[in-house]
């Protein structure tokens, strides 16, 4: 079952559990992508916009929103199924990247990804505070989206070949490791909470994880894992 | 643990769905800026970004864009405005930071609001001057304190921050080191001026396994460990 198809499934159980927080949301479409946002960055672009960025010139953060801002959206609006939230931790990962970017290295690091993951790590800090799985520290997702981390990273990994490329890896796996997959990146759950959900033994969820994980990277290969 | 041990879950890590004792084996790893794990986890956000490419396109609100880059334009100009006793928490290297820090100490120091310790402004110095001091900042859109820590293996920490709350008397705020494993640890604590800016130094070697700080609020004389929620938090990694 394709993965953002697979999402659905997710959303409608949760729906299910809270509707009054879904009561204003708008049907999001989760069926195959066809084409991907057009994010052919060249490395040049993204040094050059980090050092705007880093010299505080507002006109690079126009640049910055029209090269991520769709696809910053879509991934937040996907995991936390809320029009308007989703505007508004848009703009939290913005001016997140705006109040971080002196720590990036502009010659090193990768803007897409980096942007991504604090875009993604807003969506899922949020559905963490409203199911209270707040006992895990919040700094816990800051650490992973140091701008160290993110570099010499390949620039333009998120593009339409990489999306194509994904989509194709998702595909080889199996229904509950696809499911994991989802409730990982959706709702950032962890693997314990997966069990709960999924009615399954721990140890049984962790080796879908693991072998989904491993499966994704080696699809994915050397380009995006570099 | 091992980092080979370690391996296997650094894209569960990167997600951050990991559970301990991997999840903070792992932090601690890379709070000490581990040779494997750092590019192993790098390479692991890579895959996760990578996922992003089979998220379903959505279309944001048209003026979306407009509303971000008005924020940033605006706090641009009053960052341009603003003196530089204003503008240092934020943007200033930490250079001028430090030659900065030094007159807000006289007036900030927690319980000297006047004749500053001399020692205590060495201290700061030293530790705002040492190569090896990291920095890191804090304050976002929906979380209005924002500002820096300063932080030196040996020499201590440097707080700095400026738009905090306003808390009832018999409050105070209190710095905390948050080990990759284990309980936070109290770091001193300390009242704001009347602009809701402060400057705090705590000197002394910082914490083994020190992966970030937070702030609380707490009653007057600290707490052994937090009672409320941090409102700052800010990642040393």
């Amino acid at each position: 079952m394709p993965f953002a198809t697979m999402s659905n499934n997710v959303h409608h159980q949760q729906t299910t559990a809270t509707p009054q927080r879904y009561a204003r949301q708008r049907p999001v479409r989760m069926t195959l992508p066809g084409i991907l946002l057009a994010l052919e960055l060249s490395g040049q672009h993204d040094e050059e916009l980090a050092r705007r960025l880093q010299r505080r010139e507002p006109e690079a953060m126009a640049a910055l929103y029209d090269r991520f801002g769709r696809l910053a959206y879509s991934v937040i609006v996907a995991i936390v199924r809320d029009a308007s939230l989703a505007e508004d931790l848009v703009q939290e990962t913005f001016i997140r990247v705006w109040n971080r970017v002196h720590a990036f290295e502009a010659g090193r690091g990768a803007l897409g990804p980096w942007l991504l993951a604090i875009a993604r790590n807003r969506a899922i800090d949020h559905l963490r505070s409203l199911s209270a799985r707040m006992d895990r520290n919040a700094y816990e997702l800051d650490v992973r989206e140091h701008p160290s981390l993110f570099v010499d990273m390949e620039r333009d990994m998120v593009n339409s070949d990489h999306g194509r490329l994904i989509q194709k890896a998702l595909a080889k796996l199996n229904a509950n490791q696809q499911k994991v997959i989802e409730l990982a990146y959706y709702e950032g759950m962890s693997q314990t909470e997966m069990a709960e959900r999924m009615g399954e033994p721990l140890g049984t969820v962790k080796t879908w994880v693991r072998t989904a994980l491993k499966i994704l990277r080696e699809e994915l290969g050397p380009g995006v894992t570099a | 643990m091992t980092c080979d041990e370690l391996r296997p879950d650094y894209t569960a890590y990167a997600l951050g769905i990991l559970e301990d004792p991997e999840q903070t084996e792992i932090t601690e790893h890379l709070s000490r800026k581990c040779g494997n794990c750092v590019p192993g986890v790098a390479s692991a956000l890579a895959t996760v970004s990578a996922m992003s490419g089979a998220v379903k396109l959505a279309e944001p609100p048209k003026d979306l864009r407009r509303r971000i880059v008005a924020m940033v334009s605006r706090e641009a100009e009053e960052s341009s405005r603003r003196s530089p006793k204003r503008s240092w928490v934020f943007f200033a290297p930490w250079g001028l930071a430090a030659a900065l820090a030094i007159a807000l100490i006289s007036v900030a120091l927690p319980g000297r609001h006047v004749n500053p310790d001399t020692a205590k402004l060495e201290q700061a110095l030293s530790i705002l001057n040492d190569p090896a001091t990291k920095d890191v900042s804090f304050g976002e859109a929906q979380q209005p304190a924002k500002g820096r820590v300063y932080s030196h293996s040996k020499l201590g920490v440097v707080f700095m921050a400026a738009s905090l709350p306003k808390i009832e008397s018999g409050k105070t705020f209190e710095l905390w080191v948050i080990p990759a494993k284990g309980n936070p640890i109290p770091a001193g604590t300390f009242a704001s001026e009347s602009d809701n800016t402060a400057v705090y130094i705590r000197p002394g070697p910082l914490e083994q396994g020190a992966a970030a700080f937070a702030v609380t609020v707490e009653p007057a004389g600290g707490s052994a460990q937090p009672t409320t929620k941090p409102f700052i938090v800010a990642g040393l990694t």
